[in-house]
């Protein structure tokens, strides 16, 4: 159940990635294009109106960050400044660690749901009591500028995103007070990839990618 | 008095090592909900529109095309190339490196992964050549900054979103800084080799230098599709960015077939992974900018040190003093959107020029990522080199003392920075 909800988090965010950048890069082919006189192609792409590709661009960029940012909660990439956590000693330091992410869940839990509000209000509740035929006096709520979509829907990235964020800081909260590890994040190294250079000695092919600076916590009982 | 419960708070929470993101995020919180009358849910406003801009979607394209680029041997045939063109002087591979930095600096947007691209390759190699260690460390991280400085830039486009000021001049105006300091860190390079009597490449003949400019041409591309696009106006520098995004794509996968396409979804979920991240702190640092301006802290800092009688040049003086401090527990991003709303207005009173200062501040940030405790440079060269955090630093001390230098030049001499963007007609004549 759960590596079902990592791997659609993952999918989800690289998709979103992905397509952004499709979708612009077709909106600045399409602006120059259709400058050119082509019999025909000019027609048909003078027809087409790409003015909403920022907008749906600029969406597509909050939801993969709402959603980006969970999954960085899951890979330890929000760095926090531990120069002095990282002198205290082992107990002490783990008990900062748990309020620190503790902190996380109650942040992301508080604004998951002021954003759950927000949307209720904006349209969500009329919406869905309209789809369930649910008589209400609530208001239609705003759609969005050029794509003419319901806010709601655009801006339910918030509370979806941060509980999500939310349960990730608890879920590795527990994993830390379990078995004393954090994910750890590698400063440029990309999963899997690995360039053909001088292979390092055994025992330390994961040199280069140990993050042993002040921007990391280290794990329970790691020597610094 | 808000102002310093304020900062207090966000220093405390800070320091407990929560996440930068989330520490501005509770500070704003608890402050608007313990100390105000301001309904707490006019914050979840704010959520929605802190990142709405389409400005600050270059972030996450520049990432994704500098992701691209690094994986994708376009760092490679840069390296052979600017060895091909300084190979032959003293100290021809360390030349060679930061003339591979510039050139990288000019196609992606991050330090770091400037340091990865060109050091990861590099450094190796030198020390095959007969280099010690501490020489190419030191040239490499401190070269590496220059990733910031040489447009594209991440922390350009952070700066001109916390103050409004245009990314297509901040781009134009870090050229020139930029081959300054590639040229300052280049000479110390050259005289420290020549002095040591460093190991040289042999010389390479013009038909070779054609032949690695070639083998590069589709990587170097991107400086003008980037550049050159917003220069003309032909795309937005968000655009640009997606643009380059697109071709790093295609010149790693169809052009140089260093890139599979099946380790496409990995680069970017990696990319979105970083994007988010930096989003992520763009948001909260929103909110807590929101805050600041609610409770009118920038104006009263202003007003209140210009009432002290602090000129022009003490001004200065202070911002880079502050900035280097901060540099010493921060990454650059959160030092630029947590400091520059603060320290913009009271720029602009003293008649500072926008563009002048946001350079000031990136060129501050440079020197932060090259020294402990938290300089991400530094790290990243450290894992590369294997070499202790000590050890690096005491090697890049001569070029980060040139760093120095260069920061005094670009504080105090505006030019050096304003001329080319104003000769473009992007900035409007000092005043």
């Amino acid at each position: 159940m759960l590596k079902v909800l990592d791997h659609l988090e993952e999918w989800l965010i690289s998709f979103l990635m992905g397509a952004a950048t499709l979708i612009i890069f077709a909106a600045v082919v399409h602006r120059y294009l259709s400058g050119f006189a082509i019999p025909g192609v000019q027609d048909w792409l003078l027809g087409l109106n790409l003015g909403w590709a920022q907008e749906l661009c600029i969406i597509m960029f909050v939801w993969m960050a709402k959603f980006g940012a969970a999954y960085g909660v899951r890979t330890g990439i929000h760095v926090g400044v531990d120069v002095l956590i990282n002198r205290m000693h082992e107990g002490r330091r783990a008990k900062f660690i748990v309020f620190g992410l503790l902190a996380g869940a109650l942040f992301t839990g508080i604004v998951g749901t002021l954003g759950a509000t927000f949307v209720w209000e904006n349209g969500a509740h009329h919406a869905i009591f309209h789809a369930l035929g649910v008589a209400t006096d609530t208001p239609e709520g705003p759609t969005t500028p050029d794509l003419e979509a319901p806010t709601w829907i655009v801006y339910s990235a918030v509370p979806l995103g941060s509980y999500l964020m939310c349960f990730r800081f608890l879920q590795v909260t527990w994993g830390f007070v379990r078995t004393g590890e954090l994910p750890h994040h590698d400063q440029g190294k990309v999963e899997g990839l690995d360039d053909d250079s001088v292979p390092p000695p055994p025992g330390e092919e994961d040199k280069i990618y140990r993050m042993d600076d002040e921007l990391h916590p280290r794990d329970k009982g790691e020597p610094r | 008095m808000n102002t310093v419960i304020i900062f207090a708070l966000l220093v405390v929470l800070m320091l407990t090592g929560m996440p930068i993101s989330i520490s501005l995020g509770l500070t704003v919180l608890s402050f608007l909900f313990f100390l105000t009358q301001v309904p707490i849910e006019s914050v979840a406003l704010k959520l929605f529109t802190g990142i709405e801009k389409f400005e600050i979607m270059a972030i996450p394209f520049f990432i994704l095309a500098g992701n691209f680029l690094t994986h994708g041997g376009v760092a490679k045939r840069m390296i052979r190339f600017a060895t091909s063109m300084v190979g032959h002087f003293h100290g021809g591979l360390g030349l060679a490196g930061v003339l591979a930095c510039a050139l990288f600096a000019a196609v992606s947007g991050s330090s770091p992964a400037t340091v990865v691209a060109i050091g990861s390759i590099l450094l190796p190699a030198m020390v095959r050549a007969g280099f010690p260690n501490r020489f190419g460390a030191g040239v490499i991280t401190t070269s590496g900054a220059l990733g910031i400085l040489i447009p594209p830039s991440i922390v350009m486009v952070m700066y001109s979103v916390s103050t409004n000021t245009s990314v297509g001049a901040l781009f134009m105006a870090g050229v020139i800084p930029g081959i300054v300091l590639a040229t300052m860190l280049g000479l110390l390079t050259w005289y420290r080799a020549r002095s040591r009597d460093y190991p040289r490449q042999p010389r390479v003949s013009w038909v070779g230098r054609l032949k690695a400019f070639r083998d590069s041409f589709w990587g170097l591309l991107l400086i003008v599709i980037v550049m050159g696009g917003i220069y003309t106006g032909l795309f937005t520098p968000t655009e640009a960015a997606a643009m380059s995004a697109v071709w790093a794509f295609i010149a790693a996968v169809f052009i140089y077939r260093d890139l599979r396409l099946k380790d496409v979804p990995r680069v970017l979920l990696a990319s979105a992974n970083m994007s988010a991240m930096l989003l992520y702190i763009i948001t909260n640092a929103m909110l807590f900018s929101f805050l600041m301006t609610h409770e009118n802290i920038p104006q009263a800092m202003a007003d209140g040190m210009l009432g002290t009688g602090v000129g022009l040049i003490g001004f200065l003086l202070i911002a880079n003093v502050l900035l280097l401090a901060a540099g010493n527990f921060m990454e650059p991003s959160s030092i630029v959107l947590i400091l520059a709303p603060i320290l913009f207005p009271i720029a602009v009173k003293l008649g500072i020029d926008p563009v002048h200062f946001g350079i000031l501040m990136v060129v501050n940030m440079e020197v932060g990522m090259c020294h402990p405790p938290v300089g991400l440079n530094l790290y990243v060269a450290s894992g590369i080199t294997r070499m202790g955090i000590t050890e690096l630093t005491i090697a890049t001390w001569p070029w980060l003392l040139t760093m120095l230098v260069f920061l005094v030049l670009v504080t105090y001499w505006p030019p050096l920075s304003i001329w080319l963007p104003q000769q473009l007609g992007m900035v409007t004549a000092a005043r």
